[in-house]
């Protein structure tokens, strides 16, 4: 496993957690999302993957510091005729993956490109996530298939540029070597932990697309308080995510 | 020293002189050996020292004795005082040693004499003493005797009691052993209090301690089966063991259920779920108890209806906190996203549902998504049977309020197309519960149920749209002959539909499938406007005789056929269109050919001509006569000059150039076939025609049908 810098135990069966977060995975029809899900939840490459047909349900506990988040991942069909069913979808969504296919310009910007909305595809699914879904919402735009650097037709500075400009994370991974699979996922929650920890987000609360789960509960129980402790000593001792596709500028950490 | 050697030489003197008695011949010789003899030898210097010292004393400490054996020997004074003489002074050197010359013999005997009667004195008292020891010593035989005799009755009599001490300590030592193995015996075979507790008691929180306790009730009965099924057969032992074993197990049973209850009522209410290791075990456990399972999930099943149900009335009308997801029922003026977030709605409850269900029964995700086929097997396992069962009871509660809206919403819609639209998705989401939950969930059924009623508001919904299109009718005064408004209406929604068909179609699905998907709304949709098309054409073609129906049908069965044309699905319906089209090219081809033909006059020869039955010369028949001929041949002649040839004015009206040109040439091959059929007819002998080659050639085409085919710029071949 390339990426293993995160300690993670996906086949542990029975799965105790600290927060439950509901995650979709947007973009155009082709772009891997599938595949991406599939390499993050079974850590191998999908084969011969079909156009998904509406939308799929996955989960996964991740490990982060000291906390346990349970993932419910919703994969969505990317072709235009599901749009319609899939956009039900993101109510209530805490998380979104946006991918794109970085061999393909064409998927993501309109047919006469000028320089404002040279990312007209993408901008379209993140408003569509950011009036759908939970107010906030954390997006992480990923560029799949990075493996094939020589088809490569989207810069990566053009895309961290973007994601700059629309306050999302920005990374590049490919679900075919697996190279960068999971941090997308831990970014997003890194990046709801600390809205959580900073009072912006209740996970009391419904909608928000995070709830506490029964090691977290039993946790504010036993002290008054929840305390993310784990979390602050996370940011001493940084989470070692590749570093290149970090986008400066972007607010998480 | 010379006080001492003089006595000695004294005492050998005295010796001396009783040898020379003894033996007087070899009295020489033995007074020499004698004189010889040294008398420094240690004997006779300790007696002499004895000597010495029994006057030295008998000069300092015992004179007072010696004066008084003196006295009692009677008439001995002088030795008294010769003894009391050196008691005080010792006038001259060598005194006592003379008087001890003198007197030795006597003071040796008076000194035996005393030590004698001392002896005896002292012996007396000993005597005594011992007479006396012996009174005791027989006294004390007697005790000993007495002890011994007791000793040996002792003796006697702890003897059987040794004995009895031996048997007892081999009886304890059997005892022991007894001990031990029936305390092995119990601890395996029997439960110890805290075991008991830890099943029976309610303040044993059930969790490792208790199903640790279970474990060994089970373990113990197990042995016990085994023993009891040994040659002896069931002993009493035995049976005790599994009868209280089965109590307590009962009890702990009861106990998991109790528990499982109570927490299934917990979490029953939360909205998010999530499976304890200690939940899971019990439920585990408690599958051997079906009864009391069944009794704790139908608990379960019932508070999961009701908060499921719950949230969703929730997020139907009240959305999240601060109103935020927005609720679902604020969208129900937009009825795809109105019922669109309803199922997506209870497609993510199922999925917790499941995730929650599997965990409580174990069963180990076989990771397949949600939404992807789900193969229902054969025989599934008793797990999924359950699983299936409570997924089925809980998202089944939702069904009651889902049904009603989308009903409502069904019922409301006006649009056949919006209609459509949600057919489609109430479809889709059938699709997906099928795979998901099954075919015969209550969801899945209600889901079924929907589709079909929103089938029906839909074929309702276009079949009024299509009789609305056959009572509309035609506008009389229109002269046109293109398609209608209605028609175009009505198309513009069957283009939408179709396109909505389209998008609903899976990929894997075969063309005949999409063929057969599309089948009825084809029946409904396109035969109508067809009929419409034809019958109202006919109406108006009653009234306005001057109308051009063939023309106006055409053009709109081309414009229907376009239409469908780029959907694939819709080949039935093209086919059909395609046919009542071809025949109606064919009427309008030998109407258009008519036409021609009589504009061109050659219409009656034509008619002659094929009619003529050989029963009299053509030239005989009053049309046919030459004359009439030349008329009509000159008439030919002049409509070949005309624009008519190449461009008809009637069929110019077909919104399709294609089947402008077919049908025209189609009509000018045939007038060619005729012109050639007439020539042939008037150079026939039997026809007697004079100079028949004249009267031909006497126009153009000059009986030349060649040439006519240049000038229609068509080939014989029909190409």
């Amino acid at each position: 496993m390339p990426f293993n810098d995160y300690e993670t135990d996906a086949t542990e069966l029975l799965e105790t957690y600290d927060f439950l977060m509901k995650y979709i995975v947007i973009g155009e029809a082709g772009t891997g999302k599938s595949c991406l899900l599939h390499h993050f939840t079974h850590n191998s490459f999908k084969d011969h993957s079909q156009h998904t047909i509406g939308v799929e349900f996955s989960s996964r506990t991740i490990r982060l510091g000291e906390k346990r988040i349970k993932l419910q991942l919703w994969d969505t069909a990317g072709q235009e005729r599901f749009r319609s069913v899939t956009r039900s979808y993101y109510r209530g969504a805490a998380g979104a993956i946006l991918v794109y296919d970085i061999t393909k310009l064409s998927l993501i910007a309109s047919s006469f490109p000028s320089s404002r909305e040279s990312f007209q595809k993408l901008s379209r699914w993140l408003a569509d996530a950011r009036a759908l879904a939970s107010s906030h919402l954390v997006v992480v735009l990923v560029g799949n298939k990075s493996d094939r650097e020589e088809e490569r037709e989207v810069e990566w500075a053009e895309a961290s540029r973007w994601a700059a400009e629309n306050d999302v994370h920005f990374l590049e991974a490919s679900s075919l070597t697996g190279d960068n699979v999971e941090a997308p996922f831990m970014l997003a929650a890194r990046s709801i932990l600390l809205s959580i920890e900073s009072g912006a987000l209740d996970p009391e609360k419904a909608g928000s697309g995070v709830s506490y789960g029964d090691r977290a509960l039993r946790r504010v129980n036993s002290s008054s308080r929840l305390s993310f402790g784990s979390l602050s000593r996370g940011q001493r001792r940084p989470v070692k995510l590749k570093v290149k596709n970090w986008v400066p500028g972007s607010q998480c950490c | 020293m010379s006080l001492s050697q003089t006595p000695s030489s004294s005492s050998v003197n005295e010796r001396k002189t009783s040898w020379t008695f003894q033996a007087r011949n070899p009295v020489s010789l033995r007074l020499y050996k004698v004189l010889g003899t040294t008398f420094d030898d240690e004997a006779t210097r300790e007696s002499l020292a004895t000597l010495s010292e029994l006057y030295a004393k008998s000069v300092t400490a015992k004179g007072k004795e010696t004066q008084r054996i003196d006295t009692e020997e009677d008439g001995d004074d002088e030795t008294s005082a010769k003894v009391d003489g050196p008691f005080f002074v010792e006038g001259v050197p060598g005194e006592s040693a003379a008087r001890a010359r003198k007197n030795l013999r006597r003071d040796m005997e008076m000194k035996l004499t005393e030590g004698s009667q001392h002896f005896l004195k002292v012996l007396s008292e000993v005597d005594e003493k011992l007479v006396a020891l012996q009174t005791h010593v027989a006294a004390m035989r007697t005790s000993c005797d007495e002890a011994e005799k007791q000793l040996q009755l002792t003796d006697e009599a702890s003897k059987s009691l040794l004995e009895r001490a031996g048997n007892l300590r081999e009886e304890r030592q059997e005892v022991e052993v007894k001990k031990s193995i029936v305390s092995l015996f119990l601890s395996r075979f029997t439960l110890n209090e805290e075991e008991t507790e830890a099943m029976v008691s309610r303040d044993v929180p059930v969790g490792k301690r208790f199903f640790d306790a279970m474990d060994k009730t089970e373990r113990i009965r197990e042995d016990c089966r085994v023993l009891m099924a040994g040659e002896e057969g069931p002993t009493k032992a035995g049976l005790d063991i599994m009868t209280s074993t089965s109590s307590h197990l009962e009890q702990s049973y009861e106990k998991i259920f109790r528990w499982c209850s109570h927490e299934f009522l917990q979490i029953g209410r939360d909205s998010q779920l999530e499976v304890s290791v200690t939940m899971r075990e019990a439920v585990r456990r408690l599958r051997k108890r079906p009864e009391l399972l069944t009794e704790a999930l139908t608990s379960l099943s019932q508070t999961r209806q009701n908060t499921l149900q719950t949230s969703f009335l929730n997020a139907l009308t009240r959305g999240g906190p601060s109103g935020l997801p927005r609720p679902i029922e604020l969208h129900a003026h937009d009825p795809m996203r109105y019922i669109g977030d309803m199922l997506a709605w209870v497609h993510q409850a199922i999925a917790a549902e499941r995730e929650f269900l599997e965990g409580l029964f174990g069963l180990k995700s076989d990771r397949r998504m949600v939404g992807s086929v789900r193969a229902f097997g054969e025989k599934p396992s008793e797990e999924e049977e359950w699983i299936r069962e409570l997924m089925d009871l809980a998202v089944g509660r939702l069904c009651v309020p889902m049904k009603i809206r989308v009903q409502q919403t069904i019922k409301s819609q006006e649009s056949s197309i919006t209609s459509y639209r949600i057919v489609n998705l109430l479809q889709f989401y059938l699709h997906t519960m099928q795979n998901t939950i099954g075919k015969d969930a209550i969801l899945s059924k209600a889901l079924e149920e929907l589709t079909e009623m929103a089938y029906k508001s839909f074929y309702d919904s276009i079949e009024a749209q299509c009789r609305g299109l056959l009572r509309a009718g035609l506008e009389l005064d229109d002269s046109s002959v293109t398609p209608p408004i209605p028609i175009l209406d009505h198309a513009q929604v069957l283009r939408e539909i179709m396109s909505v068909y389209q998008s609903s179609i899976l990929e894997d699905a075969s063309t005949s499938d999409q063929i057969a998907g599309f089948r009825k709304i084809a029946d409904v949709m396109v035969n109508p406007a067809v009929e419409m098309c034809i019958i109202s054409a006919e109406e108006k073609k009653k009234v306005r005789h001057k109308w051009d129906m063939e023309v106006f049908v055409l053009n709109c069965l081309t414009y229907l056929l376009s239409v469908l044309e780029p959907f694939d699905f819709t080949s039935e319906a093209q086919k059909s269109i395609q046919g009542i089209l071809d025949t109606r090219v064919e009427q309008l081809t030998d109407d258009h050919y008519h036409n021609i033909m009589v504009d061109a006059g050659l219409d009656e020869v034509a008619t002659t001509c094929e009619k003529h039955d050989n029963s009299e010369p053509l030239s005989h028949i009053p049309s046919t006569e030459p004359s009439q001929l030349q008329i009509a041949l000159g008439n030919f002649s002049q409509w070949l000059s005309g624009p008519e040839v190449v461009h008809s004015t009637r069929l110019s009206s077909l919104s399709l150039q294609r089947l402008h040109n077919k049908i025209h040439h189609t009509a000018l091959t045939r007038m060619a076939k005729a012109y050639e059929m007439i020539c042939e007819q008037v150079r026939r002998k039997e026809n007697r025609y004079e100079a028949a080659s004249t009267l031909l050639g006497s126009e153009r085409p000059f009986g030349q049908v060649a040439l006519l085919w240049q000038i229609f710029g068509l080939r014989e071949d029909g190409l």
